[in-house]
């Protein structure tokens, strides 16, 4: 074979090892890593399973939230205004969690329909509402 | 009238970036010497005007003329006069100016720097980049206009700067990374005139090396910044968190990286000419793409710029324009042609820059693929929303930095055409296990503790470092000229190895506990023991704070550090600020919660070992690029 042959080649089979490996990677990394999002009506009827993470949002609701005084352990209520949610989480809870605020959380559903949060998340800014959040408000109003 | 000022001069600069980006280009393929301009004088046209625009902006915040709209949305009478200056550039409508600011310099320092013998091709590629910066001043002029008033009644006080972002390393992350971005417009300018031209491979590749170098240094300084920002700032801890804004950062900076060093082998050997034409193109055109995907509110994100539909659709326009149009002379044009006939083999240079680039693309399109499949997702599926975590982009990465990591300790020592002779991988290994060995020992006494998880990324880490060192020792018959001749590089990939090593031990030997303490009290995580020896409230120039004083023990050694719980009173926005005791190997940190009862107070606390090692990794990174690139500009 004569040498830019060959160097094509060598181009070539890097290229192709490189794309099928990055596939495979990608594909069952994703399948693993990919949490649907929930709204409190949505949940109800989604009957799902208690392993899966899944993440979950709507507006706190106003008096719902009840703080421990002796641990980290909170429970707080989101709403879509149809149905609610109620959240328990321990640890710290973000700067903009409040009251009246979207927030988003992931976590899993246990069996008696309360979720169990890992992760709450609120936003930088005060006036942002997650983007999941808004369009459920939008859709279900 | 200072804001018309700054409009009038905006629209100026849109009128002449207009009549610069479509003048020469008629000329040169009509063939008419009249339309060419005079490129050095025209440059500087252009940077003045937009710097009177931004001087305007930034005059309306110091003097708080809140019938600006911008100002009014982004600052406050309240904010000190420093953070008013920031806040120029700390939103949307104002990133933008400072934006083609910066692309404005990036061209001055073209076409005064690239002497180039070949006159056309600089006019071509000062046209093509005026393009580029009339399509930004569009963009600004009618969808973000940072000099529109509210007249007739303004508002007697503004809404303040957003609080997370009064911050010292705020005030200069921004700019870094606007400058880094926009950087990448002079390899593409470069790329596309080189395809319109028909320029040789080497000769294109010299003139557009020390830009894309520059752009990955200041991309590199901007990233790095933003991630000590967000430890500090937003009371987490941590210093990566795979948000798509961060991704649409990485995604570019992959890129500046796998294309500089293919323009290494395109400038030397005349090879890969096609490959860095097209490696330009989505270098930028990722720049923009994360833009779009930032502004146009598409994808939840922590950074909450003012979102608007119509942005984004104007954003993805220009894109477009500017890909669509370069990849079909890309597809028509016959370029790339290289006038020498060199080949190479597996053991070459080239066959190892070959796979650097592979491994840093596949993985730059693996990253951007997770970071908008939520989007794919949704259109697919009909509106079903999903998002896609960290773990996915930590499994994709970690294969992918083994095998980069894996071939940087040998790729120095690699010959073009062939390597002749392997005798350094004795040595190699030898020296890489050594320091490996040592490095676990200096672990294993500071921290008692030895995972093994974190053994294959020490052993990257220990294994590039090697391979550089030993690099540069190579044929030192005069020590002091070799180290100085090959410094960039050696910043550059001893940088990568402390990175890598930050990220091995970072990753596995942190500490993190939220614990709740009363006043008084006390907290003992395994070594270190945790007290909270007292609340105050204080007053900042414009917010209310609470002030903890936490004090760590550990032996004998005391370290007290101040957390606070900030409110800002404009918006009344809460910020946390975290109390950080930095050593050389670790970081202690405390980060505030709530106040549960009068006063007990929630905390995160934290002992994060070699943080620091991740950001000094890449400020040498990013010294290493911008010496090679300032050092190649003076060879133009």
């Amino acid at each position: 074979m004569n040498p830019i042959r060959k160097q094509r080649l060598y181009a070539l089979i890097a290229i192709l090892i490189g794309s099928l490996l990055a596939t495979w990677l990608v594909t069952s990394a994703l399948s693993e890593n990919m949490n649907l999002f929930y709204s409190p009506t949505e949940i109800k009827v989604a009957n799902l399973d208690n392993e899966i993470l899944v993440r979950a949002g709507g507006m706190v609701k106003e008096g719902s939230i009840i703080r421990d005084t002796d641990s980290l352990n909170v429970t707080f209520t989101v709403t879509d205004y149809q149905n609610e949610l109620i959240i328990k989480y321990e640890g710290i809870l973000p700067d903009l969690f409040d009251e009246n605020a979207g927030v988003v959380v992931r976590g899993n559903l246990n069996t008696d329909g309360t979720f169990t949060a890992i992760e709450v998340l609120a936003k930088h800014d005060e006036n942002y509402m997650p983007p999941e959040v808004a369009e459920m408000l939008i859709e279900e109003k | 009238m200072i804001p018309e000022l700054g409009h009038i001069s905006l629209i100026t600069h849109l009128i002449l970036s207009l009549f610069a980006g479509t003048v020469p280009l008629a000329g040169l393929f009509l063939g008419r010497q009249s339309f060419l301009l005079h490129i050095e004088r025209f440059s500087l046209i252009l940077f003045s005007l937009i710097t009177v625009s931004f001087l305007c902006l930034v005059y309306s915040f110091l003097m708080d003329d809140f019938s600006v709209a911008y100002v009014a949305q982004n600052s406050n009478i309240n904010l000190p006069y420093y953070f008013k200056f920031a806040a120029t550039w700390g939103a949307h409508e104002g990133s933008l100016v400072f934006w083609i600011l910066a692309m404005n310099a990036w061209l001055i320092g073209f076409t005064f720097l690239t002497k180039s013998k070949d006159k056309k091709f600089s006019q071509l590629v000062f046209s093509i980049s005026c393009q580029v910066m009339f399509a930004f001043t569009l963009f600004t002029l009618f969808t973000s206009n940072p000099f529109e008033r509210i007249l007739p009644v303004p508002p007697l006080n503004g809404s303040d700067l957003n609080p997370s972002l009064q911050d010292i390393a705020f005030t200069v992350h921004p700019p870094l990374l606007y400058l880094g971005y926009s950087g990448l417009l002079i390899p593409f300018a470069i790329a596309v005139a080189a395809m319109l031209f028909q320029t040789e491979t080497r000769v294109w590749a010299s003139y557009a090396r020390p830009w894309a170098l520059l752009s990955c240094g200041f991309l590199t300084l901007g990233i790095a910044l933003g991630s000590w920002w967000a430890y500090y700032e937003l009371g987490w801890g941590g210093w990566w968190f795979w948000d798509p804004v961060e991704n649409a950062a990485f995604v570019p900076w992959l890129l500046s990286v796998a294309l500089f060093h293919s323009l290494i082998t395109s400038q030397n050997r005349g090879l890969f000419g096609k490959w860095s034409v097209l490696l330009s193109i989505f270098a930028f055109a990722t720049s923009l793409l994360g833009t779009f995907l930032v502004r146009s509110g598409i994808l939840t994100s922590v950074h909450a710029f003012a979102l608007d539909p119509e942005r984004g659709v104007f954003i993805l326009a220009i894109l477009a324009f500017f890909i669509i149009g370069s990849l079909t002379i890309y597809s028509v044009k016959d370029f790339a042609k290289t006038s020498s006939n060199t080949t190479y083999t597996l053991t070459s240079k080239e066959f190892g820059f070959l796979l650097n680039n592979l491994l840093l693309v596949i993985l730059a399109i693996s990253i951007l693929f997770g970071t908008i499949f939520p989007l794919i997702y949704e259109s697919i599926t009909a509106g079903k929303k999903i998002s896609v975590g960290a773990p996915y982009f930590e499994a994709v990465l970690f294969p992918f930095a083994l095998a980069l990591g894996a071939l940087q300790g040998l790729a120095l020592f690699l010959g073009w055409g062939k390597t002749t002779s392997f005798t350094f991988l004795k040595r190699l290994i030898l020296e890489s296990a050594s320091i490996f060995i040592l490095v676990l020992l200096i672990l294993f006494i500071l921290f008692d503790n030895l995972y093994l998880n974190s053994f294959v990324i020490i052993f990257l880490a220990t294994w590039i470092a090697a391979g550089t060192l030993q690099f540069g020792k190579i044929g030192s018959k005069d020590y002091f000229k070799i180290i100085q001749r090959r410094s960039a590089v050696i910043f550059a990939h001893v940088g990568m190895a402390i990175l890598t090593l930050g990220i091995a031990v970072v990753t596995n030997y942190s500490l993190e506990k939220e614990i709740l303490l009363a006043k008084g009290d006390s907290y003992q995580i395994e070594e270190l023991d945790v007290s909270f020896d007292s609340i105050e409230d204080s007053v900042g120039p414009n917010y209310l704070s609470k002030l903890a004083k936490v004090s760590f023990t550990e032996g004998s050694s005391t370290k007290q550090v101040i957390a606070e719980k900030r409110t800002y009173f404009p918006s009344g926005q809460p910020t946390t600020e975290a109390g950080i005791e930095t050593e050389v190997f670790k970081d202690l940190y405390v980060s505030m919660g709530d106040n549960l009862e009068a006063d007990i107070w929630s905390f995160k606390v934290q002992v994060k070992p070699f943080i620091r090692w991740i950001w000094l990794g890449a400020l040498l990174i990013a010294i290493g690029t911008i010496i090679s690139g300032v050092r190649l500009t003076r060879r133009l």
